[in-house]
């Protein structure tokens, strides 16, 4: 017993414990499994981020060969230093487990995740086979291509092989772009792109354009916003919704959604009738202003507009007069560069306020911007059986009979396909591009897809298409590559990035631009003969030419001194003026969503958060952190609902209900908001993904899944706002 | 069979029927300790707490056994220091339940830090303007004072005494006891007090925060002297209820009486004092701050203007009244309403000195949160309970825990 | 760098926020979790257990359709220096794993030190304060991105935003290399105001008249930091925390929801 207590003793008071806390401490501190990491040299790489269409200029932190940070290039004109919170997230996207580490050959059924990686030999001569069999039986427009990209060098070899292969069908994702397009074609007479002065105007009146959600180049209209602010400029905000973009205008004017043009031309109306408008370009450089002015003065009363759109006379009244009497005053519209590049008539409405007021092509107005005219191949010369191909008419209806002003119309692919007997389309090309995803009704879509017997991916990542893909051709990530980046969008300065890669390439990757060139090379002839190149590197470098120093160098190259074409020379319609058409308004101003609002009572519209990726990539795990507990809590995804709305349904806040659509049928949480218009409910776009991680995936509803397209009728495009829907309990 | 190890001339339960429940509490002790190696292997997560719900369930339940201790060090002070010489004969027991509740608080702080490896830092690296430090400091001497108060009853056990050396610690160590109990008193006064402190400094807490003396809040004095009126209430409940479950009159009624009488005293002149904190605090503090008194009381499915009535006057004023008023204390009926009244008042008090604070938004975009334990939690707040329950079993059949038990329950031979 | 007490007066490093220009992006938590190794789990969407030493509170006036209006309010730590450095997190601290820097106002973090007890959340008013509540687990292959910078936290300890303070010291060494006897104001930014699109936050010496921050709220140190512009508000000014971040807006009811008042008070 004593003994005992002597050694007891003994050990307290040696220095025994003091050195066993002490190293329990420590060991604490270095628990094996908490990561440490390595240090090293410090390096910095410019670059550009594509992770969105806004183009910014990233410079990355190495330790070593590791990123550890993306931030945003000081000397950037397009951010200026700023940065995303997608952009900021894009390491997690790099060495995230959502990655395709090399190629793979599909071994269960479609979309079971079974999978066998092969090497890029077999792929490449997989494909080819495919491609060979179809030419030799005569069907080389069999062949369809879906691309996320419009231009630039991977778009453009892209196209250049389905031409000389024999196909028609390269159909890129539709965005807002293509609608600026066609009224820049339809009242200036050219074939350019949109360019918008934001940083000079002084009053800007936006038709639910989310310029602070993420639309044109997100950073630079976000730096465009506070600059408005410092020199005390004015911002309203015509949208169904408090948006972050609403919640930070001066006014915020909600609308009934869908009665945008209505509301353009009613504001038109007082232009017109109070003579407001500005003398010298109507009177010197437009054509058709005096049917333009029948026809609003006409139809467009701001009693009979109020009536249609919700907003009151008065304050149409004084929004025209504020508008036109303002210093520098831009028009904007479009949400984004979407699935719903919207209606024609809000464009061309819209369009006609921005003449009106005389900024076409001005400072802090709306500039017609050449198209990039760097990528400057010889012509492909496809053979006899690429000829009779490129003779069959698009599968998506585009450039033909009612649509032959539109070059690409995805929207329609799904439904072309499912219209008819037999396969249409035998193998599909999906490049940065994820239509199971993002192309609204995913039923449609998938019904689609099953019909085409091979479809290939070249996607980086196990997104939702790849999935259900049979080949996959994982291309590097944007941070491992060297890609010409086009112009980011709404930008009015003739810009063109480079994106470097900032790490050599994880995986056992290709760049797709490398894949185009081995398929091409290995169909042997003319197609062949058409891709001179070794490598897409080499593409890329004879292709920018005497641009490349400076891009290498800088990061970007841009025309500084760019000015638009003078009113004398800029419009290229016969009457040499700007013309006021009215021919979209020749259809109904409004396109109605799909479902009868007897049995659908309410209208969803899909919105979109800055803090949620909803498109070109699954929001990687830092940006899900950020989405608030009133979007998506657990699994459920929130509804916003007015309180008004919810009473009479007798819904209460974080009450499940089913939200019933014609196309679709979800459970969805209640989110009592005020800052939406009874009747009207609200789902955020970015979220219900199936592919990915776990972070992402099963992650409340994707909104596709209950949308559906309506066409305009003179573009084709898909121009729904949203659709009509049905709340009930549980 | 454990004759031998219980103490002459007192009567205990046969040994089966004493394993039987040792068994049954032993089951619960299980439960609890299977949660707390979860806590400890797994980590934090395994409770509900969270980021607005920094301290919790076992917080308050630490804070509330300490209060409840109390009745050691008050006792202590009485008999050794004031020479209420009567009160030795219950003296034991306080001691002994004094360590159970000590000895379960620090279990649970080892079982709350998020690095229980680490805990020592608070001593090595302490921060003399913590109210934690203190805490830590005086709680740990105060067992360690605890541990020697308790270790004479220990050794005279019938066994035990028969070894010369451990008959003659013991003897020496009773005649230094009231030297211990001084010390044991002043730093429970200390810990007692900075355990109110701790909620009392937090200035960023308005629900929480108290005006004071010098760097002592108010709480600092207002938890010292509750658990000084309620800590002895809780020795006689306990007692109390060891006398139903053994069927014997333990200690005498003047014991009881005295101690509930001092008691009463205590509690009344503390919500004399209490009320006069509050009321400052509704007035003056709190508006101060941008507040009303019922903005901490609204908006919330728990906490209505009722925990304050519950707390002040039907667990305060009441069994004060009671204690104070001999007729009413001698009614043996309305003596337990008011000593399990006083018991659960000072629990009350702590629970909103812990939880409340947390629940309450100060930002005002934000809300209320309410929190529900997890099932470990509850497992190892149960734990003390259980342990304290083995050890009083233990304690009372082997050892001479009450003085006064032979005289008033003869065993015929 | 050991830098000359005669010359240089103590730092007060403080932000800026302009609320009239946030946006609510967001970009500011992110750039606060990839620079400091702020670590994911699988489902977030628990803000009470989710890590953000930065995060962005959407705040409405509460009025009904169409009055409604919303403000963002990023809430950094305050880096509340009390009175004589005494925050509120500070003092309570028993293991000193938190400490105010009296040479730049900063209140740090000793994730090693810490032993979790959680006194400190308790005490902080701002809930800028986060538990590990779990190991953090990066998915094989994303611990690559980790920055060597700033160490990864172990389960049980609390975290909160340092004002970058890594950046503040690798100013200092590169200054040192430069053989510049002080740093400038570029010299030191925080990752959250480097990355913000909208430029709504301003960072800098607050003690430094030259140093935009000081400019835009004209700190009062008579009264505590409190600012003169009549724009600029501290939140729960009134619990005398003395933050060192700053809000400017020019909505009446976005100040008032800074802070708690009475009834009758205006
Ligand atoms: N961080 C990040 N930024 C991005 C992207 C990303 O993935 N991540 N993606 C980029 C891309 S590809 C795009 S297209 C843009 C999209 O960005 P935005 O152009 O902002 O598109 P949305 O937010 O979908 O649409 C704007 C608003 O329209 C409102 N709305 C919906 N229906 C109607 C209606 O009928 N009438 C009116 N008036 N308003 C309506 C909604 O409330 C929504 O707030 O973001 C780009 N920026
Ligand atoms: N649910 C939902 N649907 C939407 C939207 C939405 O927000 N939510 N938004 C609409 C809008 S605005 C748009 S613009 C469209 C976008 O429609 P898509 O362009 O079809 O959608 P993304 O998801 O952007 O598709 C890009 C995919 O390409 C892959 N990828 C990313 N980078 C690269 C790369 O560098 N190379 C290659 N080869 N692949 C890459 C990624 O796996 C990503 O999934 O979707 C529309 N539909
Ligand atoms: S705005 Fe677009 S391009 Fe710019 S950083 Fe964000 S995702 Fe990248
Ligand atoms: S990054 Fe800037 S604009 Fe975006 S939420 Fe943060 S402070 Fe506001
Ligand atoms: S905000 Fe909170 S954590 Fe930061 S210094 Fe103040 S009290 Fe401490
Ligand atoms: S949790 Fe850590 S930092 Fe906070 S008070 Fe405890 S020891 Fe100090
Ligand atoms: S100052 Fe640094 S640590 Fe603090 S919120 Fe900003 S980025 Fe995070
Ligand atoms: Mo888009």
């Amino acid at each position: 017993m004593s003994l005992g207590i002597g050694v007891a003793a003994g050990t307290t008071l040696s220095p025994l414990p003091w050195k066993v806390t002490d190293d329990l401490s420590i060991w604490t501190q270095r628990w094996p499994w908490t990561p440490v990491p390595e240090d090293g040299e410090t390096s910095h790489v410019n670059s550009v981020c594509t992770l969105c269409p806004g183009g910014c200029g990233i410079s990355v932190r190495k330790i070593n060969d590791r990123a550890v940070k993306i931030e945003g290039m000081t000397d950037s004109q397009i951010n200026d230093g700023g940065i995303c919170i997608l952009g900021l997230s894009g390491l997690q996207l790099l060495y995230g487990p959502t990655r395709i580490r090399s190629p793979l050959k599909r071994m269960g059924k479609r979309g079971s995740g079974k999978w066998e990686p092969i090497s890029w030999e077999q792929a490449i001569s997989t494909v080819v086979q495919k491609l060979d069999e179809l030419r030799s039986q005569e069907r080389p427009h069999a062949v369809a291509c879906i691309s996320g990209q419009k231009n630039g060098t991977v778009a453009e070899l892209l196209k250049r092989f389905l031409t000389t292969y024999g196909s028609p069908n390269f159909m890129h994702v539709p965005s807002i772009q293509d609608s600026y397009e066609l009224t820049l074609s339809m009242m200036n007479g050219v074939q350019a792109m949109a360019g918008i002065d934001v940083e000079n105007a002084g009053y800007v009146l936006s038709f639910s354009s989310g310029t602070l959600e993420g639309w044109g180049s997100p950073v630079r209209m976000f730096k465009a916003n506070s600059k408005l602010r410092d020199n005390k400029g004015k911002m309203v905000q015509i949208e169904s919704r408090l948006s972050n973009t609403a919640a930070k205008a001066d006014k915020w004017i909600p609308i009934n959604p869908g009665t945008e043009a209505d509301l353009a031309l009613g504001l038109a109306y007082v232009i017109v009738q109070e003579a407001l408008y500005s003398r010298k370009f109507v009177e010197n450089y437009s054509a058709g202003f005096n049917q333009f002015k029948a026809f609003v003065i006409n139809g467009y009363s701001p009693n009979k507009v109020a009536n249609n759109t919700g907003v009151d006379s008065s304050i149409i009244i004084a929004l025209a007069r504020d508008f036109a009497k303002a210093a520098n005053p831009l028009a904007i519209c479009g949400r984004g560069q979407g699935d719903t590049p919207g209606p024609l008539a809000e464009f061309v409405a819209v369009h006609a306020l921005n003449a009106l007021v005389g900024n076409i092509n001005q400072k802090g107005g709306i500039w017609s911007l050449p198209e990039p005219n760097y990528i400057r191949w010889p012509a492909a010369e496809p053979d006899e059986t690429a000829k009779q191909g490129l003779r069959e008419k698009r599968i998506d209806g585009a450039g033909n009979g009612a649509y032959s002003h539109t070059r690409s119309l995805l929207n329609r692919f799904p439904e072309a396909l499912n219209s008819q007997k037999g396969d249409a389309i035998k193998v599909l090309l999906v490049s940065a591009a994820n239509p199971l995803y993002t192309l609204p009704d995913t039923k449609s879509i998938k019904k689609a897809i099953d019909k085409i017997p091979f479809v290939i991916s070249f996607s980086s990542y196990m997104d939702e298409t790849a999935r259900y893909s049979d080949l996959l051709l994982p291309n590097h990530t944007y941070l491992e590559r060297f890609e010409d980046v086009v112009q980011p969008a709404g930008f009015h300065q003739p810009y063109i990035g480079l994106s470097k890669p900032v790490v050599k390439p994880l995986y056992l990757t290709r760049h797709t631009g490398d894949v185009v060139i081995a398929m091409a090379r290995a169909l042997k002839g003319n197609i062949s003969r058409a891709f001179p190149w070794k490598s897409y590197d080499e593409c890329l470098k004879q292709t920018l030419g005497a641009k490349l120093n400076s891009l290498m160098a800088k990061g970007y190259w841009i025309d500084e001194k760019y000015t638009p074409p003078t009113w004398a020379k800029a419009f290229k319609k016969t009457s040499k003026k700007f013309e006021f058409t009215l021919t979209p308004f020749k259809q109904p101003t409004r396109v109605l969503p799909k479902g009868d609002a007897s049995t659908f009572p309410l209208l969803l519209i899909p919105y979109d958060s800055v803090r949620l990726a909803n498109d070109r990539i699954g929001d990687p795990p830092f940006m899900i952190k950020t989405v608030e507990d009133t979007v998506l809590k657990g699994k459920d995804v929130f509804v916003e609902v007015n309180p008004k709305t919810a009473e009479e349904l007798k819904l209460a806040e974080g009450k499940t209900a089913v939200l019933t659509t014609p196309t679709g049928k979800a459970n969805v949480k209640i989110h009592l908001f005020d800052g939406i218009r009874p009747g009207i409910i609200a789902m955020p776009k970015g979220l219900g993904h199936n592919a990915y991680d776990k972070f992402l995936a099963e992650k409340g509803i994707n909104v596709n899944d209950l949308i559906s397209p309506v066409e305009d009728a003179t573009s084709g495009l898909d121009a729904a706002w949203g659709i009509r829907a049905m709340l009930s309990k549980l | 069979m454990d004759s031998a190890l219980i103490p002459q001339g007192v009567k205990r339960c046969p040994t089966w029927q004493f394993l039987l429940w040792l068994g049954i509490v032993g089951v619960v002790l299980l439960w609890g300790v299977y949660a707390m190696v979860l806590c400890w292997i797994k980590g934090l997560n395994q409770t509900n707490m969270n980021d607005a719900y920094g301290f919790a369930l076992w917080i308050w339940a630490d804070l509330a056994v300490i209060a409840l201790g109390g009745g050691a060090f008050f006792t202590g002070f009485l008999r050794y220091l004031v020479g209420k010489d009567e009160l030795k004969n219950i003296i034991n027991y306080a001691v002994l339940i004094g360590f159970i509740c000590y000895s379960s608080a620090l279990l649970l702080l080892a079982i709350d830090v998020g690095q229980p490896l680490r805990s020592w830092h608070i001593f090595w690296h302490a921060n003399i303007h913590s109210m934690l430090t203190e805490v830590a400091f005086c709680l740990s001497c105060y067992f360690m004072v605890l541990t020697i108060e308790y270790v004479p009853l220990i050794l005279e056990n019938r066994q035990l005494d028969k070894i010369p050396f451990f008959h003659h610690l013991g003897h020496n160590m009773h005649e230094i006891m009231a030297i211990f109990a001084a010390t044991g008193a002043f730093l429970s006064f200390f810990h007692q007090g900075s355990l109110g402190g701790v909620a009392g400094v937090l200035f960023g807490r308005p629900f929480a925060y108290r005006e004071g003396f010098l760097v002592w809040p108010w709480t600092f004095f207002l938890f010292t002297w509750s658990a000084a009126a309620c800590g002895p209430c809780f020795t006689l409940l306990v007692t109390k209820i060891t006398e139903t479950i053994t069927k014997k009159k333990l200690v005498k009624p003047n014991v009881v009486d005295l101690l509930g009488k001092i008691s009463g005293w205590m509690l009344g002149t503390y919500i004399v004092a209490k009320i006069i904190d509050t009321w400052y605090w509704a007035l003056v503090t709190v508006p101060s701050k941008g507040f009303t008194l019922t903005d901490f009381y609204s908006n919330n499915a728990l906490y209505g203007i009722w925990i304050l009535v519950m707390e002040i006057l039907i667990c305060g004023v009441a069994p004060a009244i009671i204690l104070i008023i001999g007729p009413l204390r001698r009614n043996s009926a309305l003596f337990m309403t008011a000593i399990i009244l006083a018991v659960i008042g000072v629990c009350i008090n702590r629970w909103v000195m812990v939880l409340q604070v947390m629940a309450m938004p100060v930002l005002t975009f934000e809300n209320w949160v309410l929190y529900y334990p997890s099932w470990q939690e509850v497992a190892t707040t149960v734990l003390p309970v259980v342990y304290g329950i083995i050890l009083i079993m233990i304690s009372y059949r082997y050892l001479p825990v009450f003085p006064q038990e032979q005289e008033l329950n003869p065993v015929e031979k | 760098m050991k830098e000359d007490p005669n010359h240089i007066k103590a730092r007060k490093f403080g932000m800026i926020i302009d609320l009239d220009k946030c946006t609510g992006c967001g970009a500011c938590m992110v750039a606060c979790m990839s620079e400091n190794n702020v670590p994911f789990k699988e489902d977030e969407s628990n803000k009470l257990d989710s890590i953000t030493w930065m995060r962005v509170y959407k705040v409405t006036n509460g009025k009904p359709y169409p009055d409604m209006e919303i403000c963002y309010i990023p809430r950094p730590c305050m880096h509340c220096e009390g009175s004589h450095g005494h925050s509120p997190c500070v003092s309570v601290c028993p293991a000193t794993a938190t400490d105010y820097d009296q040479a730049t106002g900063i209140v740090s973090q000793i994730y090693t030190r810490c032993f979790g007890c959680r006194y400190c959340m308790a005490a902080c008013p701002y809930h800028a304060r986060y538990f590990n509540w779990w190991d953090p687990v990066w998915p094989t292959g994303m611990e690559q991105y980790l920055s060597p910078n700033v160490s990864p936290r172990m389960r049980g300890v609390v975290e909160k935003c340092t004002f970058c303070f890594h950046r503040y010291q690798l100013a200092k060494d590169r200054a040192f290399y430069e053989g510049r006897k002080t740093i400038e104001e570029g010299d030191y930014q925080t990752a959250c105001t480097q990355a913000c699109p909208a430029g709504a936050i301003t960072f800098g010496d607050l003690n430094n008249p030259h140093h935009k921050v000081n400019q835009l709220v004209e700190p009062d140190p008579k009264h505590n930091g409190r600012p003169k512009n009549p724009n600029a508000f501290r939140l729960l000014e009134r619990l005398g925390t003395n933050p060192k971040v700053y809000y400017l807006t020019s909505r009446e009811w976005v100040k008032r929801a800074g802070d708690n008042y009475l009834k009758n008070e205006d």
